[in-house]
């Protein structure tokens, strides 16, 4: 996919049905911050009420990323992973001042910000791969219909990183 | 304001016991003065969990005796439980509990809703809500965080189901999760329903004319706070392990044809999986796709699951494999993997993996042939207008067969139609329906008030106990059974798993089961309390169903089981796994991070339960005698086998319900002491000054009277007994569900 890097993919309803489940982005701020909510999902669902097809929002990992351009404290709360080209935020730098949420050239834009009662402490969330997480993408791994994927070589999970009981059930249940 | 961090959610200075899971406040919102006001949720858990237990407690509390439906004093009463949102499987769903509009008498009634309203309520910091009083003028609640408004609904009242919930995304934001009635809950049809964004719906007890007599048109909700579970590592293991996910791809599915191999009739029928919920990890296969509209729509997209199929087909009831109610450990799948026809390849090593799989062979009964567009049409006209599908396939509908084929419509030209009375046309399913929801004449009229009420009104004897001569049993190699015209039980609910009419192909100790349940309840209690027990005592109770101490125990564990899904949150279709039974406890620790053993939560079901029973006696005058002569008549129609219940042998089998739940047996009514155990002391105080305790007699009480009289007994008598009609025997069973295939 030219102008984007390695991403989350939502696969067509042949190959598999996105369910409505939202359990990409509850597991996406669990893994992250050992809380969930729609401020701090960094993927997000367009749930179709009345279609019931649900359209799946994800960063795309823009090579041009004017969220990062935006950002007035660059390099610092976002930064840029050189080996990856993972466009990510550091939180403790982050002023939650939102300019790189408004920059995003998807809308609803794919940053969201993770709101305080203090507000001092906003912060902005945004897909970061799962950069620091051996495991890979949370949201990939905790699909249950396999409807998410990278789309660099649409990868669905890396082996090994389903805890053993869920892999032998997968035996089990193939 | 909402919590945003976890430390919001332990700093409340109410959360004394530092308990996760919940967001810490309840919503009491007053329709009649505008006012809006706070209620801790801490004060209620964790002894009351959640969900279900937390409505009885608050209605005992606040409901007056003496409430009905539609009275200003009657309440309205939501919650979720502490595993909704929290990514703990199944715990999406919500329950409610209010004076109910459907029942008969109208009583206190229950029932739980999917969808994504009940997380997007907790990220407003919201456990739940209870909704007083009743406006003048349509309103509807907005809960934006912690802005609670009543805002006018002027321009929404008179919407369909679909139309209010757009009009609300288009008012607010597409991220606005709302609950909404359509015109049925506007013009009190007695089985409006309550509908969310997905399609998922309160059906039962009629809430949707409780809201309309509230001129509350819907609730609708946003929120941008978190929820946090207390233990991430159990909460994962939970995700993995609870009823096997298959953890694959899950395709649309394209079918042209459906029904038993030989006997299809052609479909364009889309299937998919779709999630009542956030968070489950199984999915049911409920959605269809492109379904014909009722109103000139585009195609349409659906959530349909048991009911609404047989309105596609419906010429015999439905075949059940004895191991779907008595599995084994080694064949246990949990429910939602046979809606989903995802279960596993069945181990054929199981010792009695033959008599699992027999399956009961359904009756024949010819309501209505295959038609797929009729059948979209007619769910379409239910989801539109928000009418239980209960109600409307499986009673109005049979009924209209039944009575048309008796000619019992002779001179009363076609019910206020245009259309010739002919339910297999979706054209008078339209005017039909849609004359009750606007109650249109004096039919249309007549049937907003339900069937129970409706049959009532042209006279009992002939429209609910003449008998229908189109039963086959294919058990019986075709003998004609006898069936009424009126497919009614308990409560004015209509029959449900309960061995004969509708799901009739079950076992004496299965139906049994069903009957107690719905005998104990105030509406078809089958939705959330399914029958199931382990194989080991199957023979036990097929031997003697009236006295199999594990049939007992099975029901009682069947019947706690109900208030505990409700509770903790989860659903009907995973929750319980026999062989797990710590399941919902360590689900309620993974959310809450407090302990509770499963005895504990066990206790607190029978505590909800007993909860539940004083409800009934103080406000409803429930006893002994009332509720086993409700039961009485659906037992004495013959079921599959032509066999129906002994009087004596089912007073028998209630005194060891009634013991096993410290009940007094003469009474029904539960002893001071078994309120005690539970924990209910106050709730005993009350009852006693009421002079509502039984006194312990001194010699087991076993006067059971006499059986009250059916007249459809009556009926059956004069009836001569059929032989096999051969014709009949040899038909194909054209109406069962695909065969089983294995995945
Ligand atoms: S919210 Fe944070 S990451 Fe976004 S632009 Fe402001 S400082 Fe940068
Ligand atoms: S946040 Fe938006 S602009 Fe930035 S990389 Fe992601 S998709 Fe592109
Ligand atoms: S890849 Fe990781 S950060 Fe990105 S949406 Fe998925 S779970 Fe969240
Ligand atoms: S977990 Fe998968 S099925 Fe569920 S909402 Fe996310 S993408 Fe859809």
């Amino acid at each position: 996919m030219e102008g984007y890097g390695n991403h989350i993919v939502q696969y067509s309803p042949e190959y598999s049905l996105c369910a409505g489940c939202e359990t990409c982005s509850i597991m996406c701020g669990l893994t992250h911050d050992g809380f969930t909510g729609p401020g701090n999902a960094r993927i997000r669902i367009n749930l179709g009420t009345r279609s019931l097809m649900h359209e799946v929002l994800a960063c795309q990992q823009c090579d041009d990323h004017p969220c990062y351009e935006a950002c007035p404290k660059k390099d610092a709360a976002m930064r840029i992973d050189p080996d990856t080209n993972i466009v990510y935020i550091v939180e403790d730098d982050c002023i939650g001042c939102g300019k790189c949420a408004k920059a995003c050239k998807f809308t609803p834009s794919r940053i969201q910000i993770r709101k305080n009662k203090s507000r001092k402490l906003w912060k902005a969330v945004k897909c970061d791969l799962c950069r620091e997480n051996p495991e890979g993408p949370q949201c990939v791994k905790y699909c249950i219909v396999r409807c998410l994927g990278l789309s660099d070589d649409s990868v669905m999970l890396p082996e090994g990183v389903m805890p053993a009981y869920a892999q032998e059930q997968e035996v089990a249940n193939a | 304001m909402p919590n945003y961090s976890i430390e919001d959610i332990l700093e409340n200075p109410a959360n004394t016991q530092g308990l996760y899971g919940y967001s810490g406040h309840i919503a009491r919102i007053n329709l009649t003065t505008g006012e809006v006001s706070d209620v801790d949720t801490y004060q209620y858990v964790p002894k009351y969990v959640g969900g279900r237990m937390i409505c009885n407690r608050i209605f005992w509390d606040e409901v007056p005796t003496g409430t009905g439906p539609y009275d200003e004093a009657n309440k309205f009463i939501y919650m979720t439980g502490p595993t909704t949102g929290t990514g703990i499987p199944a715990g999406g769903r919500s329950a409610a509990v209010s004076v109910g509009a459907s029942n008969a008498p109208n009583m206190f009634a229950w029932g739980n809703i999917g969808g994504w309203f009940a997380t997007e309520l907790k990220y407003a910091g919201y456990d739940g809500f209870i909704i007083e009083g009743k406006s003048e003028t349509p309103v509807y609640i907005c809960i934006d965080d912690d802005k609670i408004e009543i805002l006018p609904a002027d321009d929404m009242w008179g919407m369909r189901v679909h139309e209010a919930q757009a009009a609300l995304e288009e008012k607010h934001a597409h991220e606005f999760k709302s609950i909404v009635i359509g015109p049925a809950g506007e013009n009190l049809v007695r089985f409006a329903t309550l509908t969310t964004g997905n399609d998922s719906v309160l059906a039962k007890g009629g809430f949707g004319a409780v809201w309309g007599a509230k001129k509350l048109k819907a609730i609708t909700v946003h929120g941008t706070g978190v929820i946090a579970p207390a233990d991430l590592e159990k909460l994962d293991f939970l995700r993995w392990n609870m009823n096997n996910p298959g953890m694959k791809p899950s395709p649309v599915l394209h079918l042209d044809a459906i029904g038993t191999p030989g006997a299809e009739f052609p479909v364009k029928y889309d299937r998919g999986n779709m999630s009542c919920s956030p968070g489950c990890n199984q999915h049911c296969n409920a959605l269809l796709m492109d379904g014909v509209s009722a109103f000139g729509d585009d195609l349409v997209n659906h959530t349909e699951k048991c009911v609404s199929i047989c309105t596609f087909n419906y010429t015999t009831d439905i075949p059940a494999p004895v191991g779907m109610f008595w599995p084994t450990e080694q064949n246990y799948c949990a429910p939602c993997k046979l809606l989903g026809r995802d279960f596993p390849v069945p181990d054929f090593s199981d010792p009695h993996f033959e008599e699992q799989a027999q399956v009961v062979l359904p009756d024949k009964l010819d309501f209505w042939g295959p038609d797929y567009e009729r059948g979209t049409i007619v769910n379409d006209l239910c989801n539109e207008y928000g009418i239980d599908k209960w109600e409307v396939v499986v009673w109005m509908m049979t009924w209209l067969s039944m009575c048309k084929t008796e000619g019992l419509f002779e001179g009363m030209g076609n019910l206020g139609c245009e259309h010739e009375i002919d339910v297999a046309d979706a054209e008078f399913m339209k005017e039909f329906i849609s004359n009750l929801v606007y109650r249109r004449g004096e039919y249309g009229n007549m049937f907003a008030e339900g069937m129970h009420r409706a049959i009532r009104e042209l006279g009992y004897d002939k429209f609910s106990e003449t008998i229908y001569h189109g039963r086959y049993s294919t058990m019986l190699g075709g003998k004609r059974t006898d069936l009424p015209v009126s497919l009614e039980a308990a409560w004015g609910s209509s029959m449900h798993w309960q061995g004969r009419g509708y799901e009739g192909s079950v076992e004496k100790p299965t139906w049994l089961a069903a009957c107690i349940n719905n005998m104990m309840n105030t509406r078809d209690a089958q939705t959330v309390e399914h029958f199931h027990a382990k194989f080991d005592y199957h023979a036990e109770a097929i031997a003697d169903p009236y006295h199999s101490p594990h049939l007992i125990d099975a029901i009682i564990a069947v019947q706690n089981n109900a208030e505990i899904k409700d509770s903790v949150m989860s659903c009907e279709w995973q929750s319980p796994d026999p062989w797990w039974p710590e399941m919902e406890s360590e689900m309620f620790m993974a959310a809450t991070g407090a302990p509770m053993t499963p005895e504990e939560l066990r206790d607190a079901g029978f505590r909800s339960k007993l909860l539940f029973r004083a409800i009934l006696i103080r406000h409803y005058g429930r006893t002994r005698r009332q509720e086993v002569e409700q039961e009485w008549r659906v037992m004495q129609i013959p079921d599959t086998w032509n066999e129906v219940a002994d009087w004596q042998q089912f007073n028998e089998m209630v005194d060891l319900i009634y013991e096993a739940r410290g009940f007094d047996l003469e009474t029904g009514w539960p002893y001071r002491e078994t309120y005690e155990k539970y924990g209910l002391a106050d709730v005993a105080d009350e009852m006693g000054k009421l002079g509502l305790l039984p006194e312990r007699p001194a010699e087991r009480w076993s006067d059971y009277g006499e059986p009250p009289f059916v007249k459809f007994s009556e009926n059956r008598k004069l009836e001569p007994d059929y032989e096999p009609d051969p014709v009949k025997a040899s038909m194909p069973l054209e109406g069962a569900p695909p065969a089983l295939k294995f995945s």
